[in-house]
């Protein structure tokens, strides 16, 4: 049977490979994969640092924020309950292989291995990106590092979401069949919150010292009982990344690969509840492909009642502004969206009410927070917020077919995506706004304060339109190689290519940016011996009016690239 | 109406359709028969501006589609195989968004009436996830036909649809067309063809094999005098393939 199995791997990842690079013969594909080696060499191979000199980080200190790291990474599965696509079979492998004669755990366990191609690629693309640090011994074993944390996390994930699958559908009877994981989780839960309410007050106070007060004073924490002991198995899957020495290295693996082989014997004995998800994981994939093959607009999620609309759209006016409004109608549909909505709001008043507490500790650190959270999206937002052309390709045909021009259907798509992360944005930034409005001693002052939140209304928007467009302009010239569709590669496994993505993305958004804030600050310089202050009037028209103008010519370029982009021939649609 | 002109569509060396021209004038029912990989949604796609032909023009009510897309395509209706819906978009919703495309004034006058027809008024709320397949193919084709279209494409109309749906969307074609629209529909029911098509193109591997009433397409060949579409149809495709061999 592993020989079927084999076949099958082999032949779908080989034809897989040989439809991909059938694209090449399109200079457009040919030129992108150039690039991107290109990109990958100059990145990471490239800048890599001479064999002598340097600064070497601490390993305990990297043992220790790889830890904290991972603590976040479980502590999201648990709450969240992701990894359960690991176990999702395709329709074709539904209809041959369930129908076929093999045992349902043979099946699961093939899933498992597929599953780590992924990581593989994942453990390869870590390997090169921390080749430029000074990360354990050497590349292989560095290898072997990356893929028995990556693995074990991913394992852990899954055994996550069974005990939660457990829970909510067996309810009483499901918590007595999984005591044990229950236990485990909730010495951890009170560890983890006796831990937090611990460090909390010392990182609070360092953090007037810099990062490396931050870190001084995490690592004193680390070194108390209970933290050491709640740390202790995340430690132990990162200590060996940090090992510098073959025999450290070898010291330390042991413990990992015991710890990632306690995972798959725990997942794998979750016997009933593992099979039953994997089979309703399966079958709900299965219907929504079917679906999806049947029609690109059909549903693929379980129904949901619809909510009122936002606004009501007026049969009248610009026509693309029926898919502007399209895509604002989805998102506030979206449960997703509808939570983010009440967290924000719902911050956003407690916050308030305790800026004007005398302490101010905790506003402080909301307010941190939401600001830093408010920058990150700058960068990340782009590539969460999906609600524009990366959505709505996979109905190409039905978009080709309307009677709009092919740039008014690119900024109708963008807008949408651009007003919701601005509005997240903002809403973050009035969170920080109001996290600081009780403090008197702050600096910035409440006046800088007030202006930056103004810049930001002013730049925000026009800063994520270049951003979006980016974006789109990606999924629109390489449909292909871009994952259409809402949801997007994620998980522990997929982290090395989310950050490649993002860091070429950010690189083309600084490019963009670059002539509207060179022409912004020499304006600004030059009028300011004659304006003073009011020189930032003159600049800021000029840096929008530069943005409006790149976002014109990119919108324009799309949309011929709309026009002229055949469904079929592009692999999307038909 | 819909006037096409030695169509030609190329993927890479493959000729998925060659040198088609034809015209289908207001009140006419044209169907487009072949066997699989003939062309047909090819046609009809290109024709609806969704492909972009490599050679050959096409008209609808008199502008070019390749130089006035977007006067040409307010024209015409594209009603796929496959019901693309929206979501997260209420059957209603559907409605007004295809209106505001399309800019009709009176969409919501027009919304009850349409919904009626199609047996859809008490599913006006709804999301296409809470439709049935048949529901679903009903409301895209309400969204086709709610501005009226003077040129109407259907790529097998009938997928999907019961016994019931079927009696309404023939009545729903043949009413469209007596109201002066031009339709193209492509299929594999012959019956179909046979019952409310006024012409039929027969096509094969992307080439015209036969282009007329069925009667004019039998006169063309005495030996099949009598015989069903069906029949008709086989010995044509037959007597191709025993040509290219």
């Amino acid at each position: 049977m592993i020989r079927v199995f084999g076949y099958l791997a082999w032949r779908s990842a080989r034809n897989r490979m040989t439809r991909q690079l059938r694209h090449l013969r399109s200079p457009r594909y040919l030129a992108a994969l150039l690039f991107g080696l290109a990109y990958v060499w100059f990145m990471i191979i490239g800048q890599r640092p001479a064999a002598a000199g340097g600064v070497t980080p601490d390993p305990r200190a990297l043992e220790l924020v790889g830890a904290v790291a991972l603590i976040g990474a479980v502590a999201w599965g648990w709450i969240f309950g992701v990894e359960r696509r690991v176990l999702a079979f395709t329709p074709a492998e539904v209809t041959f292989l369930f129908s076929a004669p093999v045992s349902r755990r043979g099946l699961i366990q093939f899933k498992l291995l597929h599953s780590q191609l992924l990581i593989l690629f994942n453990a390869l693309l870590w390997t090169l990106i921390l080749s430029r640090e000074r990360f354990g011994v050497s590349s292989w074993l560095r290898v072997i590092s990356i893929w028995v944390l990556l693995t074990t996390l991913s394992l852990h994930r899954l055994g996550a979401s069974f005990v939660r699958t457990s829970l909510s559908e067996h309810g009483r009877l499901g918590a007595r069949h999984r005591i044990v994981s229950l236990v485990v989780l909730g010495l951890m839960l009170i560890a983890l919150t006796w831990t937090i309410g611990d460090a909390l007050p010392d990182i609070v106070a360092a953090r007037g010292g810099g990062l490396r007060q931050i870190l001084a004073a995490m690592q004193d924490v680390a070194g108390r009982p209970v933290p050491s002991a709640l740390t202790y198995p995340f430690r132990v899957l990162v200590r060996p990344l940090t090992a510098h020495t073959s025999a450290a290295w070898l010291q330390a693996i042991w413990p990992a690969l015991l710890l990632l082989v306690l995972h798959y014997v725990w997942v794998v004995r979750s016997d009933s509840a593992f099979e039953e998800t994997a089979v309703e994981v399966s079958l709900k994939r299965a219907l929504a492909l079917a679906e999806r093959r049947r029609g690109p607009g059909s549903s693929f999620r379980p129904p949901v009642k619809a909510s009122p609309p936002l606004f009501r759209l007026a049969p009248l006016g610009w026509p693309a502004g029926a898919i502007l409004w399209k895509n604002l109608v989805a998102a506030t549909r979206t449960k997703r969206v509808r939570n983010a909505a009440i967290a924000l709001a719902g911050a956003g008043a407690i916050v308030t009410v305790l800026s004007f507490d005398p302490e101010g500790t905790l506003a402080e650190l909301a307010g941190w927070l939401a600001a830093s959270w408010a920058g990150i999206t700058i960068v990340i937002g782009p590539q969460w917020v999906r609600n524009d052309l990366r959505g709505d390709l996979l109905k190409l045909d039905l978009l080709r077919s309307y009677p709009l021009r092919g740039w008014s259907v690119v900024i109708a798509e963008v807008a949408a995506s651009t007003l919701m992360l601005t509005a997240i944005q903002l809403s973050l930034l009035v969170i920080a706004y109001l996290a600081f409005l009780g403090n008197q001693t702050m600096t910035p002052d409440l006046e800088e304060r007030t202006l930056l939140l103004v810049i930001a209304v002013i730049y925000l928007p026009g800063i994520n339109l270049l951003g979006m467009l980016i974006q789109n302009a990606a999924a629109l010239l390489y449909p292909a190689w871009v994952r259409l569709g809402t949801g997007r590669p994620g998980g522990v496994e997929a982290l090395g290519q989310n950050l490649l993505m993002m860091v070429a993305f950010v690189a083309l958004l600084a490019l963009t940016l670059a002539l509207p804030v060179a022409l912004a600050g020499g304006s600004f310089l030059l009028l300011r011996p004659l304006l003073d202050g009011w020189a930032a009037l003159p600049a800021t028209a000029l840096a929008l009016g530069t943005m409006a103008f790149e976002a014109a010519l990119i919108v324009e370029w799309l949309g011929g690239v709309f026009e002229r982009t055949d469904p079929a021939s592009a692999g999307i649609a038909g | 109406m819909i006037d096409v002109e030695g169509l030609q569509k190329l993927y890479g060396d493959f000729p998925a359709v060659q040198g088609l021209s034809f015209q289908v004038g207001p009140g006419e029912v044209l169907g487009l028969v072949g066997p699989n990989g003939a062309g047909k949604t090819t046609t009809i796609r290109s024709i609806a501006g969704i492909i972009i032909p490599t050679a050959g023009r096409i008209r609808i009510a008199g502008h070019d589609l390749a130089t006035d897309p977007v006067v040409a395509k307010s024209a015409l209706a594209f009603i796929p195989d496959e019901p693309h819906l929206f979501e997260y978009l209420t059957v209603e919703e559907h409605l007004r968004f295809v209106g505001r495309l399309y800019r009709i004034g009176d969409v919501g006058a027009r919304i009850p009436g349409l919904l009626d027809e199609l047996d859809l008024a008490d599913k006006r709320g709804a999301l296409p996830g809470e439709l049935s397949r048949g529901m679903k193919q009903k409301l895209a084709i309400a969204c086709g036909l709610l501005h009226e279209p003077r040129a109407l494409l259907l790529d097998e109309p009938l997928t999907g649809l019961d016994p019931v749906g079927i009696r309404r969307m023939k009545a729903t074609i043949m009413r469209r067309a007596a109201g002066g629209s031009a339709v193209i529909l492509s299929s594999h029911l012959l019956h179909l063809v046979e019952e409310i098509c006024t012409r039929v193109l027969v096509m094969h591997r992307g080439r015209t094999v036969a282009f007329g009433t069925i009667a004019e397409i039998v006169a063309g060949r005495p030996e099949l005098q009598s015989q069903s579409l069906e029949d008709v149809f086989l010995a044509l495709i037959g007597a191709e393939e025993t040509a290219e061999r």
